[in-house]
């Protein structure tokens, strides 16, 4: 299925090759480095290329190529997604996943590979399982390790595998037992130029991170599920029960994973927490225009917005900004041509403003387009939607666990038109 | 420095690795095996290592094993003869005690890439397949089937078939898998593994213990499963309903493709199933990895061909955001094209209007034929947009904008009034050669609506000198001889100082020198006749049917729904891509009448239901084409319905070469029976055709069709592409 893998940096150089079968030339890279000098920018690179024997499947993700090549017919999400759960294999592993943690710990990414896959086949990609076999690095291990001259790698196989739930593996054992739930929603948003919603949906996660002795047994209650129509699941959780009761029930894996995602998309609900004001203008006269930005709350429950970020892309003539920032900080980049303005938290009473002029290369015909902006922000204890967990049950164990539920509300895509 | 003395740097590492003293020492002779890898992984040549290799993977460091291991790999088959001796080491770790040391050792000795393994590898499979730890069991499938390419033309061995069959019912559901793709491979020439009831009925059952890459895989390979009736297809179905909507997309997008499939009787059942995936689809369509939005939007393009209707609420989720890859919103475009309707019309050619100005060219161009595409339907709402385009005064705006006109137009004919006043009010003309060739083709073909035409046309021709195109002048030539007919007094002096710089002064062009002296004779042979080859239809006769999309049967894209072919397929180009139903109308009558038939090579086998055109390949002789003839069966005999056209043989002859297909022979003139013999090449067949026309009383043509090898979609395409090829000089006769 998947034939060899193949890492490049953003400069084009190769600097990981993994092969599952016969060894696969390099020279395959020549089809796809053709394809990323079409691109011109790396993230407009085809995902897949084909080339007169193999297909290129690739993904881009901070700032790396995952070159996979394939050479019969496969389901193309497949790999994808594949591809994706390798990359964050490395980041759960390393804590991120770019060029220098890869190489600094080669071995061990060879050592992932070679059990992710073999023969082009996934093996075992569940973090749980995997953990198990190769152990993470960690600095108090990798320090005893150079002291005591043990290893990464666990000298027993996982021991759930071949359980009846295969993802929880048996004798689980805690002094403190405790779960909690941090349910996490997302706003993508695109606004027009007088503020109205163009277009926005809540994408909602509830991660877990149960750390439960013996085989318990869960039972998650929303105090309005009615919110939720397009969900999907954890494999853990019955859905049988969930379409005709409407609640979560589930044996939990141990450790940390996600139980559900969820989608809402009805526009009625969809609440977005800011509203911004924004006037950006080029003159026709004069290499010069004007900015001026002021952002404000709009529907935030009563919570506080945090982690307030605008960042505009500039038009390619604009040479510099000279503004004033109410609050925060604001940083223009001349070569990326990124304007970031961090403003933190934000103060209903005094709204953040950003003005100021902007230079633009002489001689050079005013910009067409507007630049837009996008915007990050971060909301604790509030989920937008309005979903609120009932309550937790637990069957099966005789011990009282400690339970807790987190709410937060971040801006994934959440655009505004200028 | 890796590259520069790396001769020293091995000489180096070969004296540390065997001083005994690092031996002694487990930690420092780690590192110098680590840095070994290390260099290997970045391509320097550390083979002259092998033999003090071997000795190190003789330890119980699990890592140390596996680094050696993974040199040991890498090297084996340009050491052979040293790697024998790596696998007595190994041999003897198969046995080991503990199983992780066994599935290692098994793997990697499976892995030496090497001829004659074979000898030494199958003993341990074996042991391997029985071996009670499961780790060892799924490594042990796998090396069944390296062990069989290591020796591809090998007769197949029963007992290991056998084996693994029996191993489908493995308690570990990854043995089954690996099982599953191990078979498929080793039997490959048999046609893969045979999926009969009491598998595939086991197969459903485990479904649910599998991890999502095996539910995936076991999905597909259940494509091949035929249920017996009605009861057991239903009872399938119902097995699978929950994993529609399974949290991972390719589990979903896997078992809506088994469902379409197994239910192709059941209209109803597969439109419930698309119904229910359409959720996960656009799950997908906003999923955070930019790869899996466009699978996902690549998908639900081709469920769109049949369904239109599914996603025609959830437009809004098909908008562009601004940092999106351009791939991602070409396919987005293309969709909102698609779902288009009286209610969002105006929402979504505001927002397509907004990406007009998108600082990509390429991007901006696509939006403007998608503006184009929809004007098709809402010719006057898009006409406005794109004359607000005009007056932004950027190049490439004005080229894509005037090259949408030129289509509209085509497709259009009633919006040619408002596109003349606009061309003839845009006042600056488009710089790159499509532009210009746009232009030029409406001002020659409605020369009479646009009053300003001569005078924009006698710019073009005075400026010719300067002009690098080949393809603009002939444009220019087609045009000045379409508006001398339609305007003569204007125009015959700039038409004569153009025939003559084609003809007599220094076009180098050997193309635009013939093309100029074609016209040139023909106007000489008088202004009526001219007229009658130069002026065809002004609008496309054919497609006034296909504006409207017509809801395609579910068969047509179900083969190809989950595989690559829908997302490689086509080039990204947004030209082709948007205005693929005829690229370019040309000007002369007769090319238009015919049917495009593409040059698109293919290169995958799997499409062949999709794309299928026909191509010339090297000639036949008489003897081969009388051989085969003799050899071969009739496949598919056909009364076409109308008399043999009444032109020339060589006109017939070229206009049969126009789509690609040979004429080898024909009966001369009127003698009763009429025969020509013709055949062509399409993906791999060769067609071969003999038209008759019998003396009867109906007197149609009847054609016979035989095909090596057969493939009965080329046939149909074959046979379509005749007809109208035929049907065309007929209706210019009559």
């Amino acid at each position: 299925m998947i034939h060899s893998l193949f890492l490049i940096n953003n400069a084009g150089d190769l600097f990981l090759e993994k092969h599952w079968k016969s060894v696969v030339s390099r020279s395959v890279c020549d089809y796809f480095f053709e394809a990323r000098e079409k691109a011109v920018e790396p993230d407009n690179v085809p995902p897949v290329i084909r080339t007169p024997h193999h297909y290129l499947i690739n993904i881009y993700r901070e700032k790396i190529f995952f070159v996979s090549v394939i050479q019969t017919e496969v389901p193309p999400l497949f790999v994808i997604e594949f591809l994706h759960r390798v990359a964050e294999t490395f980041q759960d592993y390393f804590g991120e996943c770019s060029e220098t943690t890869i190489k600094d710990n080669m071995v061990i990414v060879y050592e992932l590979l070679e059990e992710m896959l073999d023969n082009g086949f996934p093996l075992a990609t569940e973090s749980n399982i995997l953990k198990e076999l190769i152990r993470p690095p960690t600095i108090l291990r990798s320090m005893v390790n150079t002291i005591t001259g043990s290893s990464n790698v666990g000298d027993t196989l996982p021991t759930g595998q071949l359980s009846t739930i295969p993802w929880r593996r048996a004798g689980v054992k805690y002094t403190n037992n405790e779960a909690y739930f941090d349910v996490v929603e997302e706003i993508d948003a695109i606004l027009d130029k007088s503020g109205t919603t163009v277009f926005a949906e809540i994408q909602g996660v509830i991660d877990a991170c149960v750390k439960l002795s013996g085989m318990p047994d869960l039972t998650l209650s929303f105090m309005n599920p009615r919110l939720l129509d397009d969900v999907s699941f954890h494999p853990c959780v019955r859905y049988k029960r969930w379409e005709s009761e409407r609640v979560i029930s589930f044996i939990p894996p141990d450790g940390n994973f996600q139980l559900m995602s969820y989608h809402i998309s009805a526009q009625n609900l969809v609440a977005i927490p800011i509203y911004v004001k924004q006037n950006i203008s080029f003159f026709e006269t004069g290499p010069s225009g004007r900015l001026d930005i002021t952002v404000g709350p709009k529907q935030t429950m009563g919570k506080t917005v945090e982690c307030l970020v605008v960042t505009v892309h500039m038009p390619k003539v604009v040479l510099s900004a000279s503004l004033n920032a109410t609050q925060g900080t604001y940083n223009y980049d001349p070569v990326t041509k990124i304007l970031v303005w961090d403003i933190g938290k934000l103060n209903p009473q005094k709204l953040p403003n950003l003005k100021g002029s902007l230079s633009l290369q002489s001689g050079a015909p005013k910009p067409e387009e507007n630049p837009s902006l996008n915007i990050d922000l971060k909301i604790q204890q509030l989920a937008i939607s309005g979903l609120k967990v009932n309550r937790l049950d637990m069957y099966g164990e005789k011990y009282k666990p400690f339970k807790g539920v987190k709410y937060v509300t971040k801006a994934g895509k959440f655009q505004v038109r200028t | 420095m890796p590259y520069f003395g790396s001769e020293e740097m091995v000489k180096e590492l070969k004296r540390a690795l065997s001083n005994p003293n690092v031996q002694a020492d487990r930690l420092r002779y780690k590192n110098y095996i680590t840095k070994v890898i290390r260099y290997m992984t970045q391509g320097l040549d550390v083979s002259a290592l092998f033999m003090d290799m071997v000795k190190a993977s003789a330890t119980v460091d699990i890592v140390q094993k596996k680094l050696v291991y993974l040199y040991m790999c890498t090297y084996a088959s340009d050491k052979p003869d040293l790697a024998l001796l790596a696998i007595n080491t190994l041999r003897k770790d198969c046995a080991d005690p503990n199983p992780m040391v066994r599935g290692l050792a098994l793997r990697n000795m499976c892995n030496f890439r090497m001829p004659g393994m074979t000898e030494y590898i199958e003993q341990p499979i074996v042991a391997g397949l029985r071996d009670k730890a499961s780790y060892v069991r799924r490594v042990a499938v796998l090396g069944c089937a390296k062990m069989h390419s290591l020796q591809p033309n090998t007769e197949i061995d029963g007992t290991i078939v056998n084996e693994l069959y029996a191993l489908l019912r493995d308690p570990d559901p990854v043995v089954v898998v690996n099982c599953l793709c191990a078979l498929e491979e080793i039997l490959k020439d048999e046609g893969g593994v045979v999926i009969n009831k009491p598998i595939a009925h086991h197969l459903l059952n485990r479904m649910k213990d599998l991890d999502s890459w095996a539910q995936s895989e076991v999905l597909t390979f259940l494509l091949r499963y035929h249920p017996r009736g009605d009861d057991e297809l239903f009872d399938i179905l119902s097995l699978l309903d929950a994993f529609l909507q399974s949290a991972h997309a390719h589990v979903a997008v896997a078992t809506l493709r088994l469902f379409l499939h197994l239910a192709s009787a059941h209209p109803a059942v597969q439109a419930d199933a698309l119904l229910r995936t359409s959720a996960p689809l656009l799950a997908t369509c906003g999923a955070a990895s930019r790869e899996l939005r466009f699978a996902g939007l690549c998908h639900v393009q081709q469920v769109m061909r049949s369904q239109p209707g599914l996603f025609g609420m959830h437009y809004k989720r098909f908008f562009c955001g601004y940092s999106e890859p351009s791939y991602i919103k070409f396919r987005k475009m293309e969709i909102l094209v698609e779902l288009v309707n009286d209610e969002n019309v105006a929402l979504v050619l505001e927002e397509l209007r907004s990406y007009c100005t998108d600082v990509s060219p390429e991007l901006a161009q696509a939006a403007i034929a998608a503006i184009g595409r929809i004007a098709r339907t809402y010719s006057e709402k898009c006409l406005d947009i794109l004359t607000g385009l005009l007056a932004l005064k950027q190049d490439h705006i004005t080229s894509a904008v005037i090259q949408t006109f030129r289509d509209l137009v085509w497709f259009c004919p009633q919006s040619t009034a408002a596109v003349c006043q606009t061309v003839e009010a845009c006042v600056d003309s488009p710089q790159d050669s499509e532009g210009k060739q746009a232009l030029l083709w409406l001002l020659g073909e409605h020369g009479d609506q646009i009053s300003s035409a001569p005078y924009v046309m006698e710019g073009y021709i005075d400026g010719l000198k300067t002009e690098l195109s080949s393809a603009v002048k002939m444009e220019l030539l087609t045009a000045s001889v379409k508006m001398f007919l339609c305007r003569p007094a204007e125009t015959q002096d700039m038409l004569g100082r153009l025939l003559h710089y084609c003809i007599a002064e220094e076009e180098s062009d050997v193309c635009v020198r013939d093309r100029a002296l074609l016209y040139y004779r023909l106007l000489q042979r008088g202004v009526e006749e001219t007229r009658k080859v130069v002026t065809g239809p002004k609008s496309d006769p054919s497609m006034s049917v296909l504006t409207g999309r017509q809801e395609e049967p579910i068969r047509q894209w179900a083969s190809t729904f989950n595989t690559l072919s829908p997302l490689a397929g086509r080039d990204l180009c947004p030209q082709t891509a948007v205005v693929s139903a005829a690229d370019q109308p040309s000007s002369s009558a007769e090319k238009e009448l015919l049917p495009e038939s593409t040059d698109v090579t293919l290169s995958s086998p799997d499409d062949t239901e999709e794309e299928i055109s026909l191509s010339l390949g090297p000639p036949l002789s008489h003897e081969t084409f009388e051989k085969m003839w003799l050899d071969l069966e009739v496949l598919h005999r056909q009364t076409l319905g109308f008399p043999r056209p009444r032109t020339a043989p060589d006109t017939l002859q070229a206009a049969l070469q126009l789509v690609k297909i040979q004429t080898l022979a024909f009966t001369p003139g009127d003698t009763v029976p009429w025969k020509a013999y013709i055949y062509t090449r399409s993906t791999g067949t060769l067609i071969l055709a003999e038209l008759l026309q019998a003396p009867g009383s109906d007197e149609s043509l009847v054609v016979s069709v035989k095909q090596q090898p057969v493939n009965q979609h080329a046939i149909r395409v074959f046979v379509s592409i005749l007809k109208s090829v035929l049907q065309t000089p007929n209706a210019d006769s009559s």
